[in-house]
């Protein structure tokens, strides 16, 4: 038997707490009398900020090492995960790590009886409404918590890690215990404050963990490719197409790449206060990937199914409030801001208002040194007369 | 000597609202959140229009742009390997001048650019860079510079700005200081050992707006073979988070640690001149990386020494590192 765990962490800004889960439960089943052995995903390779991004664990009470590694060893993913852990809640609405890929389900590997934990300060019910619908029950656990974000050198150690193995330890006493866990953080670290942490995430997690049938999810939005085989390449080898050309003003005027849209990178998304806007064009100038599309009066709508929330269009604009960065997890559809305001002005602004809240994020420089956050201020709308 | 054709007359983006708006290098790539050398990309293909084929070395930029079978090209791109960004170019100018020449495609003007990163085009490709800029074909290297090997997760390159943290240069406890280098100054020795390459710049994507356009837009314009030198911060190997990328970017260059120009059939214009401007202390520009987060006040202040020493005394600031002016030897 073969029990399969996935971590699924933000590129690069989870790099090392992906790795760092991967490698504490391949040693504390070590320490429990179990083979096991944990590796990352190649295709990942190279890791690109913020894209979605797989680390497994394997771990066998009956296998020997060479069984296991034959079985798991050299697959790009796996078919079926007993956990599948998710360390930023904001890939519950899909990921796409790369083109032909499509958009997947984040439950997509959770097999029947299996478990989908989620580091989320959302109630179950919010994120199944992003969530896609099996055709059998598994579980939904989540552990409170934000998205534990650093950066390629550098590890965030805020008891994410401990907490994680203390879940897990919840949701599947059959890959670790949490005897172990508490056992093997005492040994390694000398830190009781580190078994603590994961004693309690294990208990608070046996309380937030919930069936979710097969009626619950949404129907899944995307598509899934299919990747050509290579007996149906053309026959002068692999031709990769250009985008063919094409612009015109107004939303989605700009021919894009079909293939890979990559909107699931994104754990914020730009909100634009159209009337504020200055129509300076920095946000569309240095926009890294042209997502701003400009429109017949100067504007620039956003096209959030290939925006991958860098925060730099919301840096670079000049005027306060009028591009703000809001959480991915607000939104259910990746429609056209622009043309929402010029139907309605009004109710867009109060639309956008009410998406914005109160609270105001920033990030420090340096990754890894955790999030600001203001209260931002309420500017009235500039189009009243209209 | 090349046959005469037909020029685009680039125009000048004299506004932000002036610059073109079709892309030909779209949507859909697999760079990091923040990426300044993805806009250098986006920024040459819009200035130099769809007339344009380009090719790429080996590097971030390649492999981010054309993974899996998708790209977000619109012009035609040809892939090379890391070292072959120059000879590739040259292939490519000469194949179109031949099959101009033989009648089979129409006489035009066809912008050939070359993208190098700088691990490429400044330290493994620089030979056949050299060797572009010898010859007498229309082309232009981009040499897109974030300081290190990025594909292959951050591996110090000979631009590697000194003391930085990389794959190859960790800190540790009894060696803080790995990367030892002085960041190799590619453009300025490029220009000057190549009288046939009459238009040589380095630039950077965002700051100031429209610069790099119009450096790119007046390579390609003056003709032969041009070469610019981009400096692009890179929010997962510096280590800052993406929403800062243009501000490194424009602090980089404020502290004078990146210096600014264009050296046009040999002379020098200052783009941003930080004599005449002045310079930020280059703490700032530091301290908001993570790949420095090891360094201590006494390495800061030798980087402000070097860059004071580049400003200062160099003979021709910010470009050619000699000193004492012109000496006749004593016999």
């Amino acid at each position: 038997m073969i029990k399969r765990v996935e971590v699924n962490y933000r590129g690069i800004f989870q790099k090392m707490l992906g790795k760092y889960i991967g490698s504490d439960i391949v040693q504390i089943a070590t320490r429990m009398g179990k083979v096991a052995f944990s590796n990352g995903r190649y295709s990942d390779a190279p890791e690109r900020n913020g894209i979605p991004c797989k680390y497994f664990a394997f771990v066998s009470p009956d296998l020997s090492e060479e069984e296991l590694e034959a079985e798991c060893g050299a697959k790009l993913d796996i078919d079926e995960a007993d956990v599948s852990i998710v360390v930023d809640d904001t890939m519950v609405k899909g990921v796409e790590p790369w083109g032909w890929h499509g958009v997947r389900p984040i439950n997509e590997k959770v097999r029947e009886k299996g478990c989908l934990l989620v580091v989320s300060r959302h109630p179950h019910d919010h994120l199944l409404q992003f969530i896609g619908k099996k055709p059998y029950s598994y579980r939904l656990a989540t552990l409170e918590g934000g998205a534990s974000l650093a950066g390629l050198w550098v590890y965030k150690d805020d008891l994410t890690r401990e907490r994680v193995l203390g879940a897990l330890a919840a949701v599947d006493p059959g890959i670790i215990a949490i005897e172990a866990v508490e056992a093997y953080l005492l040994d390694k670290t000398k830190d009781a404050r580190r078994a603590q942490a994961a004693r309690e995430a294990y208990e608070a997690t046996l309380r937030r963990t919930r069936i979710v049938t097969p009626e619950e999810g949404i129907d899944w939005p995307h598509e899934v490719p299919i990747l050509p085989k290579w007996h149906e390449f053309e026959e002068t080898g692999v031709v990769v197409r250009s985008v063919p050309r094409g612009f015109q003003l107004g939303p989605r005027g700009q021919a894009r790449n079909d293939a890979f849209k990559r909107g699931t990178t994104k754990t914020h998304r730009p909100v634009v206060r159209f009337d504020l806007c200055i129509k300076c064009t920095l946000c569309w100038l240095d926009c890294p990937d042209e997502c701003f599309d400009p429109t017949d009066d100067g504007l620039f709508d956003v096209d959030y199914e290939v925006c991958v929330g860098c925060h730099k269009c919301a840096a670079v604009c000049p005027i306060p409030e009028c591009i703000v960065m809001v959480d991915e997890l607000k939104f259910t559809d990746d429609k056209s801001p622009w043309e929402a305001y010029t139907k309605s002005p009004q109710a867009y602004i109060e639309w956008a208002e009410l998406k914005k809240g109160k609270e105001r994020i920033a990030y420090p420089h340096v990754t890894g040194q955790g999030v600001n956050i203001t209260e931002g201020t309420t500017v009235p709308p500039k189009v009243a007369a209209v | 000597m090349s046959p005469k054709l037909p020029v685009i007359d680039f125009e000048k983006i004299k506004k932000v609202h002036d610059a073109p708006l079709e892309e030909f290098y779209t949507s859909g790539h697999r760079t990091c959140q923040g990426c300044e050398s993805a806009l250098v990309m986006r920024d040459f293909a819009k200035a130099s229009g769809p007339r344009t084929v380009a090719t790429g070395a080996t590097g971030c930029m390649y492999v981010a742009n054309t993974s899996y079978l998708t790209t977000p090209w619109i012009i035609p791109w040809m892939h090379t390997q890391l070292g072959a960004g120059g000879s590739s170019a040259i292939g490519m100018a000469a194949g179109l001048r031949a099959l101009m020449r033989k009648g089979k495609i129409k006489k035009e003007k066809i912008n050939v650019i070359n993208f190098s990163g700088d691990l490429g085009g400044g330290d493994m490709g620089l030979s056949g860079i050299s060797g572009a800029l010898q010859s007498d074909y229309d082309l232009l290297i981009i040499m897109y510079d974030n300081e290190s090997a990025a594909n292959t997760d951050i591996q110090a390159t000979g631009l590697t700005t000194y003391g930085a943290q990389t794959t190859f240069t960790p800190p540790g406890s009894k060696h803080r200081i790995m990367h030892r280098r002085w960041k190799k100054n590619v453009a300025a020795m490029l220009a000057v050992g190549h009288p046939t390459c009459r238009y040589v710049a380095t630039a950077s994507a965002t700051f100031p707006a429209l610069d790099f356009m119009n450096k790119t837009r007046k390579a390609l314009a003056i003709g032969g073979p041009t070469f610019i030198h981009t400096f692009d911060p890179c929010p997962k190997g510096w280590d800052f988070h993406p929403a800062y990328s243009r501000e490194l970017g424009e602090l980089g260059i404020k502290s004078g640690i990146f210096p600014l120009y264009e050296i046009i059939d040999g002379q020098v214009v200052y783009t941003y001149d930080a004599r005449r401007k002045g310079r930020i202390p280059v703490r700032h520009y530091l301290e908001k990386q993570g790949r420095f987060a090891h360094l201590i006040d006494e390495d800061v202040d030798y980087i402000q020494k070097q860059v004071d020493v580049m400003w200062n005394e160099w003979e021709v600031p910010g470009v050619a590192p000699f000193k004492a002016g012109l000496q006749v030897a004593a016999r």
